[in-house]
């Protein structure tokens, strides 16, 4: 032994309902050191925060914190233990000062009668600032007129107040992508305080995105991948492309895919994209989807890939660039625009976006096309009904009847509904934002056969994959976004399936 | 990939996007005063009578009712509820209060103590309000209005259908007296603005309410108890409206239930037209400040223009509607209800 152990996790399991967000995973945090933690969306770096930070409660196994058992049930017990968090939102509160929000919540030392003594708060906040070299900082400034960047830094600088132990041992700070708002300078003076921070002999916890600044700041790195921790590796023992090779998922059979049934794409281009953008999200976005195919975006969250969705299906407004629908160009500001073009979207909440729960399977079907199901203007239920029968059959949905509430579905059967939905809508443009979130393994592969009929008919798919494995696996083309752009496109016809490794590379 | 790759372009957009954002809203914030100036510079032009000293006291004595129920609605709106009890609690607390003091129904003559008692009325109903806006999870609108049809009810009762005349001197004082020009009135209403800026910007209670309105998520998990800050609130609110109330019997010089009656769409519309946010954590007591002197000018402007009762009510409409469309910041996938 002999290692000194600042915070360890042992054996975390992370049950939610229908899938697995932890398993067994187990860290120790040195005191003094840098931990990096990698690993794509979703395979559980993020829960693991929440549940150091009492946010959310391990189904299975335990903490420690300065060798005692550590249970916190809430951040503000996290904080008194030494253990703070710099979420990726935000949380200062705009209206009030950097003062009052460095010592929000603790205004205890600051009160008389309730009354604040600000001048003595913001002398203590100039404090806590100039600690972390932010001197140019007024405390008495209102949050809500500094930049995105400083209100960044003013977080950082609360959260390493928040979390400083009253008995001075050393505490534990969590910085979950703390550098994607700030430039290289402020990346840099991050970096300082953060081996400042270590040498008092505290620790601080970074997730990052970027692989390099992961490697230019920790000690030693845990590679997270599908709710396991994959390995521990050194600092010096790592480099990108190990990284790379660590972080990638399991590949499944090409079989799971069905890829012996993945149609060759037809000459005819449905959808066009020249230079698309939307300012301070993406840019030059240039792309086309035939028919008959499926074209993959993958990009990590912030990569820009939701927004182009967005503005793809008329949820969101381009603000450069031009989208062409069968030689047409066409500008979208609302989805039923995209839908008269033809184009129609999945959306990634299932229970919020896209199915009503209070209604009945038919009613949620004939949602997008009334007018197959209306005679004189008037909507027959007779109608609905008969083409909800045709549908339940078609795609297998299991439910006692067609008038069952949606909401009493699993999630792999409303997901079918909403498949049948858009099957009667005659779009021949799908954008499936992540079509099996949620889904269990049985659904999964009912949903990819449908994909499958659905390019068969001609109709093309723009899909943004719930894992890297699934987008290639489901893609003829996979376009790979970072920072709003596509970096690279890659081929990925049936014979000629990309590694997952080489994507990542282009993503992170 | 390499070393420390530059900032990437997106992000420099991004930047970008929020600090023109941040410098729209540093204008939106001084409409309210340029409007108020605006409004001022052109009343003194076309409407005779505007500029006059004479004009002027009638001005702040307009404003002193309006203010201080305004004044509670800030602290309501800023957490992003609403108080809609100040008709039927304003009118109630007056009824009593007349019935209190010395007055022409009952043989009670309290004095000053009758506005203590009357004032700590409101507040009471107000706890209530909040009581169970927050344990019984229901919207603050819906229950301030039924509240106030609940008070309006017990006013009339508490005066069993003819209103009391107050017959006390200190009242009747209040009601027509002024220091250096200005109504006691108004005096008392400034005095209830000075205090709730100091509520708002130099207590811990003022910081909670910033906190909750802009985010109570944040706030919860900052380990405040977010609860008895809002039935605080509320409490606040039920002491304004009190003041308010009393002020009423005191102009009217009786305890009829109609002393609420229309004072709470001004109000409301004070404290939009001044910038505070209706989904919260935006704004404060002085936008309100500037917002009731928009409404009250505006009145007063149009009543020295002839211009008739039933289109002024329609011009307050009007200006509430502006005051929003151009305060909430709209995108299009916004879902308003």
């Amino acid at each position: 032994m002999g290692k000194e152990v600042l915070f360890s996790a042992q054996n975390i399991t992370k049950q939610y309902p229908g899938t697995l967000a932890l398993s067994n995973v187990s860290l120790e945090i040195e005191p003094g050191k840098v931990v990096g933690l990698v690993g794509e969306n979703g395979a559980g770096k993020s829960t693991l925060l929440k549940i150091i930070m009492g946010i959310e409660h391990p189904t299975e196994g335990g903490m420690k914190m300065h060798g005692e058992t550590y249970h916190p049930q809430s951040p503000i017990e996290a904080n008194k233990q030494g253990i703070g968090m710099v979420f990726q939102e935000q949380s200062l509160i705009q209206n009030l000062t950097v003062g009052q929000n460095i010592f929000f919540g603790q205004e205890e030392n600051y009160t008389r009668f309730g009354i604040l003594n600000k001048k003595k708060m913001y002398e203590d906040a100039k404090e806590v600032m100039n600690a972390v070299e932010l001197e140019h900082i007024r405390a008495d400034k209102k949050v809500s007129t500094l930049d995105f960047a400083t209100r960044q830094m003013v977080e950082i600088a609360k959260v390493f107040h928040v979390a400083k132990r009253e008995d001075g041992k050393g505490c534990v700070i969590l910085l979950d992508e703390p550098t994607s708002v700030l430039n290289e300078g402020e990346v840099q003076n991050l970096f300082k305080n953060v081996r400042k921070m270590t040498a008092k002999g505290n620790s601080v916890v970074f997730i990052s995105h970027r692989l390099d600044e992961v490697l230019e700041i920790s000690d030693y790195i845990y590679v997270f991948k599908d709710g396991k921790n994959v390995c521990e590796l050194d600092r010096k023992d790592a480099d990108e492309d190990i990284l790379y090779e660590k972080m990638v998922g399991k590949t499944a059979s090409g079989e799971y895919y069905q890829i012996h049934r993945q149609t060759k794409p037809q000459a005819e281009v449905l959808m066009e994209a020249k230079g698309l953008g939307m300012r301070g999200y993406f840019r030059n976005i240039n792309f086309s989807l035939h028919k008959g195919e499926v074209v993959g975006i993958c990009g990590v969250v912030g990569s820009g890939k939701e927004e182009l969705c967005g503005v793809i299906c008329g949820d969101e407004e381009a603000t450069s660039g031009s989208l062409f629908v069968r030689g047409k160009e066409v500008h979208l500001k609302h989805p039923y625009q995209a839908l008269a073009q033809g184009i129609l979207s999945i959306p990634k909440e299932r229970r919020e976006e896209s199915v009503i729960e209070d209604k009945t399977i038919y009613e949620n079907i004939s949602m997008s096309n009334y007018k197959k199901v209306s005679s004189n203007g008037l909507i027959s239920s007779e109608k609905e009904k008969q083409q909800a029968e045709a549908y339940l059959k078609e795609l297998a949905i299991k439910a006692p009847s067609i008038s069952q509430q949606v909401g009493f579905l699993s999630g792999g059967n409303a997901q079918k509904v909403v498949f049948a939905r858009i099957l009667a809508s005659d779009a021949d443009i799908l954008l499936l934002n992540h079509p099996t979130r949620g889904v269990d393994i049985g659904a999964k592969g009912e949903i990819y056969s449908l994909i499958r009929d659905i390019t068969a008919q001609g109709k093309g798919v723009i899909v943004l994959g719930d894992t890297l494995d699934e987008c290639i696996g489901l893609s003829n083309r996979l376009l790979v976004m970072k920072d709003g752009e596509i970096t690279k496109e890659l081929d990925a016809s049936a014979d000629h399936k990309p590694e997952q490794v080489d994507i990542v590379k282009y993503m992170m | 990939m390499g070393q420390m790759e530059n900032t990437s372009q997106i992000a420099k957009e991004f930047a970008e996007e929020m600090e023109k954002k941040n410098r729209k809203e540093k204008i939106t914030n001084w409409m309210p005063v340029g409007i108020l100036v605006f409004l001022i510079v052109m009343l003194s032009v076309v409407a005779d009578g505007f500029l006059t000293m004479y004009n002027f006291r009638s001005i702040l004595s307009q404003l002193s009712i309006l203010l201080v129920m305004s004044m509670g609605l800030t602290f309501v709106i800023l957490i992003g509820g609403t108080d809609l009890s100040g008709e039927g609690l304003g009118g109630f607390v007056g009824a009593i209060v007349s019935l209190m003091v010395l007055n022409t129904k009952t043989s009670l003559d309290l004095g000053v103590l009758a506005i203590l008692i009357a004032v700590a009325a409101g507040v009471a109903v107000g706890i209530i309000s909040g009581l169970i806006h927050v344990k019984g999870m229901l919207p603050s609108f819906m229950v301030t209005y039924a509240i106030s049809s609940v008070m309006a009810g017990f006013a009339v009762l508490s005066y069993k259908g003819t209103p009391a005349m107050i017959q006390d001197e200190f009242f009747t004082a209040l009601s027509q007296g002024s220091l250096l020009g200005i109504p006691y009135l108004t005096l008392i209403a400034l005095v209830i603005f000075l205090i709730s800026y100091f509520l708002l910007e130099h207590t811990r209670f003022g910081s909670y309410v910033y906190a909750i309105g802009d985010n109570e998520g944040v706030a919860r998990n900052t380990g405040i108890n977010i609860e008895k800050v809002k039935i605080k609130i509320f409490a606040w609110s039920g002491f304004c409206i009190g003041v308010a109330g009393v002020m009423g019997a005191i102009r009217v010089g009786r305890g009829d239930v109609s002393i609420g009656t229309g004072t709470v769409f001004p109000a409301i519309t004070a404290v939009v037209v001044g910038g505070t946010s209706l989904s919260g954590g935006k704004g404060g007591v002085l936008n309100s400040l500037v917002g009731a002197f928009i409404v009250t000018v505006v009145n007063n402007g149009l009543i020295l223009l002839g211009v008739s009762t039933y289109v002024q009510s329609a011009v307050q409409g009007l200006i509430i509607i502006a005051a929003v469309a151009l305060s909430v910041s709209k995108g299009n996938k916004e879902i308003v209800k």
